[in-house]
């Protein structure tokens, strides 16, 4: 076959097929202009055929393995039409409680990983207080909690108006995000090191929170950490839960392929980590704000019944509500 | 490293060509730069019109959701493809070669913060050398490719350069390559055609000088009138269309 003839004669078929995929990532193409790019699209694919008969050359086959591709990805994909807003309602109030209680197992095992290590540290605490140094990072370590807890109650208040709390809040809820991507992808490529960060963060709270028992300042404590730890430690385990999800789709795939056995998990792990992320942000806007006043302006047990509050509202939401699956 | 290969519902199998390493991070270089100058610019602006505190927090967050948003909004927004990925000719795609999904998108960019680690994406540079379609951790696990856009064909209509005569077009030449030029040359010479408009002009009569000089002395063609790259594209068009 005349190769040259054969550029000749099909490359202004091509060339409209490029021009036409390009229009259509600007705009939506009308109908006729669609069947047009079917048309030319099958077209192009039988050069392929054709091609790839006569020639093994890349510059030739590359272009048109390209076009045909993007074609492809334009003729087969799934159209996304609904209006954002009516999806986001039914994002939040249907389909995030849904998959939750969908992948409840995986939230179990990564709650269940956080305690046991909260139950580890908390031990650790009470067998030898000096084992507190080896466990929780130095940073922690510049005060006992007796000394802390006294600085702080008689100090100033270390918030004292809306843009602390503001920044406060917002570096505070960007750092928390980032722990639970990572406890989500450590649980999505391996499942145990997943488990074992979550493991790890409850060792430290189990610890500290033991030392703080052990000072007899635990009504401090819970009052400082409760209002947005009540929000933060379930987003982070709902996180790990979600990678868990992931691994386990990943490496016991069962009958599918991976690929498949991935797809099918896809929907339920991002909107697990929607709520993650979304719960951390209000998380850290009460962490910069309500949780570091001090008993002058705020009575301990009004902080810890908001964070009983929060807790109990957050689990009824997710688990407890009667949804329909979506 | 191999290509993959999908197959179209007419039957017709699509090769893609995974995108290496470097590529893929300059792309991500690109788009770094441009996140980091809008997140500095917003912060400026943000800083001279409001109170400073509340310009700090609303600077954090703004940065945040660039940086975490940008690729998010490219890849399902823009065919898979950020400002950066399109100035290197990237694509992210499912790899059954169908649009990336917003569920893949945020899958593969979640994981990123295990990819960027431990520093200058060391991981996924890892993950792509030793995965068999050059996949970082969060293209495994939202099951996405980046592939190679391979750009549109220099080919402007002949490849004897519109020459009236070609001298080359005689049985004694007809026999020796016949004898003498395989396959893979055969290719060869044609890619050089087809890629010859894109090379900057010193390097392409360079180039079109040596192949020639080979060819002529492979051959035994003792003809001297015609330029290095004239002989290629004659030699060429007589090699694809013996008979015209």
């Amino acid at each position: 076959m005349n190769i040259e003839r054969f550029l000749a004669e099909r490359e202004h078929v091509w060339a409209e097929l490029d021009a036409l995929l390009a229009r259509a990532d600007q705009v939506k193409l009308s109908r006729p202009e669609t069947q047009q790019l079917v048309e030319l699209y099958r077209r192009t694919c039988t050069d392929l055929n054709r091609a790839r008969s006569y020639t093994a050359n890349p510059e030739v086959l590359g272009r048109l393995n390209q076009l045909t591709g993007r074609a492809y990805r334009f003729i087969y994909r799934a159209s996304h039409d609904t209006p954002v807003w009516a999806s986001f309602v039914k994002l939040i109030t249907r389909e995030i409680p849904a998959a939750f209680r969908r992948e409840r197992l995986a939230v179990l095992a990564a709650a269940g990983a956080f305690l046991a290590g909260a139950l580890f540290g908390s031990l650790a605490i009470l067998v030898d207080p000096a084992n507190g140094e080896r466990l929780i990072p130095a940073d922690f370590f510049s005060e006992s909690p007796r000394e802390r807890v006294d600085k702080i109650e008689r100090g100033e208040e270390r918030i004292d108006d809306v843009e602390k709390a503001m920044v406060f809040g917002a570096s505070l809820y960007t750092h928390n995000i980032k722990v639970s991507f990572l406890a989500f992808s450590l649980g999505a490529a391996t499942i145990l090191l997943g488990l074992l960060i979550l493991f790890y963060n409850g060792v430290i709270l189990g610890a500290v929170g033991t030392m703080y028992v052990l000072d007899d300042v635990s009504v401090f404590f819970f009052a400082w950490v409760g209002p947005h730890g009540a929000l933060e430690l379930p987003a982070i385990i709902f996180g790990g839960a979600a990678g868990l999800v992931v691994g386990r789709a990943l490496l016991l795939p069962g009958d599918l392929t991976r690929g498949a056995s991935l797809r099918r998990v896809l929907p339920s792990v991002w909107r697990m980590m929607i709520a993650a992320a979304l719960t951390l942000v209000l998380a850290g806007l009460i962490e910069g704000s309500f949780s570091q006043f001090s008993a002058k302006t705020i009575p301990y047990p009004l902080k810890i019944s908001v964070a009983a509050l929060l807790f109990t509202g957050l689990m009824s939401f997710l688990f407890l509500r009667r949804t329909e699956e979506p | 490293m191999r290509d993959v290969t999908i197959t179209t519902p007419e039957h017709v199998p699509i090769r893609l060509e995974p995108a290496g390493a470097g590529s893929r991070f300059l792309a991500i270089l690109i788009d770094a730069l441009i996140t980091t100058a809008m997140a500095i610019a917003a912060g400026v602006v943000l800083s001279i019109l409001l109170p400073s505190g509340i310009a700090a927090a609303l600077t954090i967050t703004i940065n945040f959701i660039i940086t975490w948003g940008w690729h998010v909004y490219f890849e399902t927004k823009h065919q898979g493809r950020t400002p950066g990925k399109r100035a290197l000719k990237l694509r992210v795609i499912d790899a059954r070669g169908l649009p990336v999904s917003l569920h893949q998108s945020l899958a593969r960019n979640i994981v990123r913060v295990l990819d960027m680690a431990p520093a200058f994406y060391g991981i996924a540079a890892i993950a792509t050398l030793v995965t068999s379609t050059r996949r970082r951790l969060g293209d495994v696990i939202a099951d996405t490719l980046v592939i190679r856009d391979s750009q549109a064909l220099a080919y402007k209509g002949q490849l004897a350069a519109e020459r009236r005569h070609n001298s080359l077009r005689t049985p004694r030449v007809l026999r020796l390559i016949r004898h003498k030029i395989s396959l893979e040359e055969r290719e060869f010479l044609l890619t050089l055609c087809l890629r010859a408009d894109r090379m900057s002009p010193a390097s392409r009569y360079d180039l079109m000088q040596d192949v020639s000089a080979a060819y002529r002395e492979k051959l035994g063609i003792e003809e001297d009138s015609l330029s290095g790259e004239n002989f290629v594209r004659d030699l060429t068009a007589v090699l694809f269309n013996p008979r015209a």
